[in-house]
């Protein structure tokens, strides 16, 4: 599944949730996947400034794929970075350049998140680029 | 009744309260066989129930239940529940406040876990519940109803059906599961009935009235009187009760 079949999987699944607080509460539940990173991996370079909650983003280059993992420390940012990994990370780098972060609006969620969480997930996805971008200028 | 049983019911004797009800009760539960108990009132149908998934009101004073060849008798309900026995209530209890889906995804995954697999998420389990919803004809807003709450008896039958699909048991006990039902309410309980069975999965089909034994086509009929089987037979044995009633049936 790519990028684009995956944001379509997900808005499958809040399409199932009736309300608001059902999608949120989906959110949550994504998050009781949620990975963790070890003390060493959690520092100034992978930190994801402007996120609301203490959130960290570690990417690698390899094989042309950007390998991507995460550790959110609030419930909400857990739950974001499980669904956000699931479509950004392991993927192809010109995969996640060509891929328009618009069509995540595509879900019916963002516009359910307040303005501090919608910078946070902003904050996620410029410094997922930024990773990407270095890949590409590496050639990795 | 050939070896291959799934649940040997050995003497068993209970009460309720200081009341003796089941007194030396001898059954086996064959794998993928559909078993009918039949009886007058009072008889202890219900009671077998209860004593068979562990309910607190029933003590266990003699015999032994075995399931999959393990006494199950000092078992808790939860865990006999979560080993794969249900029980389909005659009365589904009201619970206010208790959110249907959350409540039947948390038995679901208590199952899961117990077997070592992977919990479902809330939307892969809405996708499992749809089919069966449709299938029961059952509004879909009644999964986010509070439980049984306010449902007429029709629905909360159905709704224990729809447990039934969601948990995948390998006993499934049906207590008057047939009680209060319309022809459509019975119809559709009797194919959710019949899509569970596989060949594997064994059924205590409880019942005053042979109506549901025209779409449930069961393999054995019990007769069980004054807490005992008095008479097995095969499913001839329906006209005969229908015909006659119980006091013709002699003990065997």
């Amino acid at each position: 599944m790519n990028m684009e079949e995956t944001v379509a999987r997900y808005k499958e699944d809040f399409d199932l949730f009736p309300t608001a607080d059902e999608k949120l509460e989906y959110i949550f539940d994504l998050g009781k996947k949620h990975t963790t990173l070890c003390d060493e991996e959690k520092n100034d370079v992978t930190y994801v400034h402007g996120c609301a909650s203490n959130a960290w983003l570690m990417g690698e280059c390899k094989d042309g794929l950007l390998l991507l993992r995460g550790e959110g420390t609030s419930e909400m940012a857990k739950g974001m970075l499980t669904l956000l990994l699931d479509i950004f990370a392991n993927r192809p780098v010109d995969e996640i350049l060509g891929f328009d972060p618009a069509k995540l609006h595509e879900m019916g969620i963002v516009e359910l998140l307040s303005p501090v969480r919608q910078q946070s997930l902003e904050a996620f996805l410029k410094k997922v680029y930024t990773y990407a971008q270095q890949c590409k200028e590496q050639g990795a | 009744m050939s070896t291959n049983s799934i649940m040997t019911i050995e003497n068993l004797q209970a009460k309720i309260g200081d009341k003796e009800i089941l007194k030396g009760l001898n059954l086996q539960l064959e794998a993928g066989k559909v078993h009918a108990i039949m009886g007058p009132n009072g008889a202890g149908k219900s009671t077998l129930s209860k004593t068979l998934v562990g309910h607190y009101d029933v003590t266990v004073t003699g015999g032994d239940i075995f399931y999959k060849g393990k006494s199950i008798k000092e078992m808790e309900a939860e865990e006999r529940a979560l080993e794969g026995i249900f029980l389909s209530f005659q009365h589904p209890v009201e619970i206010p406040g208790v959110n249907n889906a959350y409540f039947l995804r948390s038995a679901l995954n208590a199952k899961r876990k117990h077997e070592g697999k992977e919990e479902l998420n809330a939307a892969e389990f809405l996708r499992l519940m749809r089919g069966h919803l449709e299938m029961l004809g059952m509004k879909s807003d009644m999964i986010s109803r509070s439980l049984n709450e306010g449902f007429s008896g029709g629905e909360k039958k159905r709704n224990e059906i729809l447990q039934m699909l969601i948990l995948e048991p390998e006993v499934i006990i049906l207590d008057e599961i047939d009680s209060g039902l319309d022809i459509d309410a019975l119809r559709a309980v009797s194919e959710g009935i019949n899509k569970m069975k596989d060949g594997k999965r064994s059924f205590l089909v409880i019942t005053h009235y042979s109506r549901i034994l025209d779409y449930i086509k069961p393999d054995y009929i019990h007769v069980l009187k004054d807490g005992r089987i008095i008479k097995t037979a095969g499913p001839e044995l329906v006209a005969q009760l229908e015909e006659h009633g119980y006091d013709t049936i002699e003990e065997e």
